[in-house]
């Protein structure tokens, strides 16, 4: 899988300030089938490793603070 | 990775500690974490967080008890229904329709007479799964709240119950100023086989709202095959084809022979789920006489239509 370098240009975007994986959360690593979801040793935040996504969307919507938003390309709308 | 299951006490111990941190975040994670256990040892410390003073470990303790059942469960979620912030007692709301347990029922009966109507409404959700008799009587005096939101749900405890000594009121409610009260109080008479039941879905079938019309013409499809013939194909002229798909599965399951051709001109509609219910209905009566309406639309453009003629010209023969 590619690896996501640029985390804003990923599908899954995780608001660092209300994600709350630094305080145990691991919700949205939890539920996701690809497993690209993890948490980052630098900041303890939430983010998308790799660059692949289902847009299947229970890390949107199980998040408890909201944190994370999926961007589905338009044509899949 | 190795998985490794929740079993430790000293698992419950750190989670408990964790309720109890200055950080509403890390409270947060536990009450997750805990009703992650699905262990019913973690009712009393979810429902200790029902009092958190933050509003967000409040909502997720309310979410949490969904995973849950009981009476201590129930008495957590009571409590989070009169909470403050809207999107606490939402949630407990919800998660008092996910109660199962009979057990469950003393906190929510003392609430059908809250002061708070969506608290009335929360309780009487809460009951209606629960199925219990001693409900009957909330919920029949729920039925003249003035809140139509209540009487609804009212109407839902009193129907599952599938009481004919509650028949009355249900019949009562299908006069109700509301819509929404009438079309559920319509739909639960269906358990009544009785002519006063009867007599209140052919009025329903009058009423001016489509919705109330299409619920009494479904529900007077598992009725007895008698008056309701006649009146259901008199709705076939109604103009809402939802109320005509509807009276129209109703006369294919009582096989009303007699509307073989009313259900034949309903295949000229538009509207094509309207052709396929009505093609699935003259299959239901399976009459040699259906067969010139149905040969009509074996090239229907619908393949659902195209589905339901083969299968209801299989029926006939």
């Amino acid at each position: 899988m590619p690896l996501a370098n640029t985390p804003t240009s990923v599908p899954v975007v995780v608001d660092e300030d209300k994600c709350i994986a630094d305080k145990g959360c691991t919700v949205c690593v939890d539920v996701c089938p690809l497993d690209v979801l993890r948490i980052s040793d630098l900041t303890g935040k939430a983010y998308m490793k790799y660059d692949e996504c289902w847009y299947c969307m229970p890390c949107e919507a199980d998040c408890p603070t909201n944190a994370v938003t999926v961007n589905i390309p338009y044509l899949l709308r | 990775m190795v998985f490794e299951p929740f079993e430790e006490e000293s698992d419950f111990e750190l989670l408990e500690e964790n309720l109890g941190d200055p950080d509403p975040a890390v409270r947060r994670v536990a009450v997750m974490d805990l009703a992650d256990t699905a262990d019913p040892m973690a009712v009393p410390l979810i429902a200790r967080a029902v009092s958190d003073e933050s509003p967000e470990v409040r909502l997720q303790a309310a979410i949490a008890l969904g995973e849950f059942d009981g009476l201590e469960t129930a008495t957590a979620l009571c409590q989070a229904m009169q909470d403050g912030d809207n999107r606490v007692a939402r949630a407990a709301s919800d998660s008092l329709s996910e109660l199962k347990d009979p057990e469950a029922a003393p906190p929510l009966l003392t609430l059908t007479s809250h002061e708070d109507p969506k608290v009335r409404e929360g309780a009487l959700l809460g009951l209606k799964q629960l199925r219990r008799p001693d409900a009957l009587a909330n919920g029949i005096e729920a039925m003249k709240d003035p809140v139509a939101a209540v009487r609804i749900q009212a109407v839902g405890v009193v129907g599952y119950l599938k009481a004919e000594e509650a028949l009355p009121a249900l019949i009562s409610c299908c006069r109700d100023g509301d819509p929404d009260v009438r079309k559920t109080a319509v739909g639960a008479l269906a358990f009544s086989k009785s002519s006063h039941a009867r007599d209140a879905l052919f009025a329903a079938l009058e009423d001016e709202n489509w919705a109330v019309r299409e619920i009494a013409a479904e529900v007077l499809g598992r009725f007895p095959l008698g008056d309701n013939a006649q009146r259901l194909i008199g709705l076939l002229d109604d103009s809402y084809w939802q109320v005509r798909v509807k009276a129209v599965r109703s006369l294919g399951k009582l096989k009303v022979t007699a509307a073989i051709d009313r259900i034949g001109s309903q295949l000229d509609e538009v509207t094509s789920n309207l052709r396929k219910e009505a093609a699935a209905a003259l299959g239901e009566i399976a009459d040699p006489a259906a067969l010139p309406y149905l040969e009509k639309l074996v090239d229907d453009p619908d393949p659902d239509v195209r589905k339901n003629v083969r299968w209801a010209l299989g029926q006939i023969g």
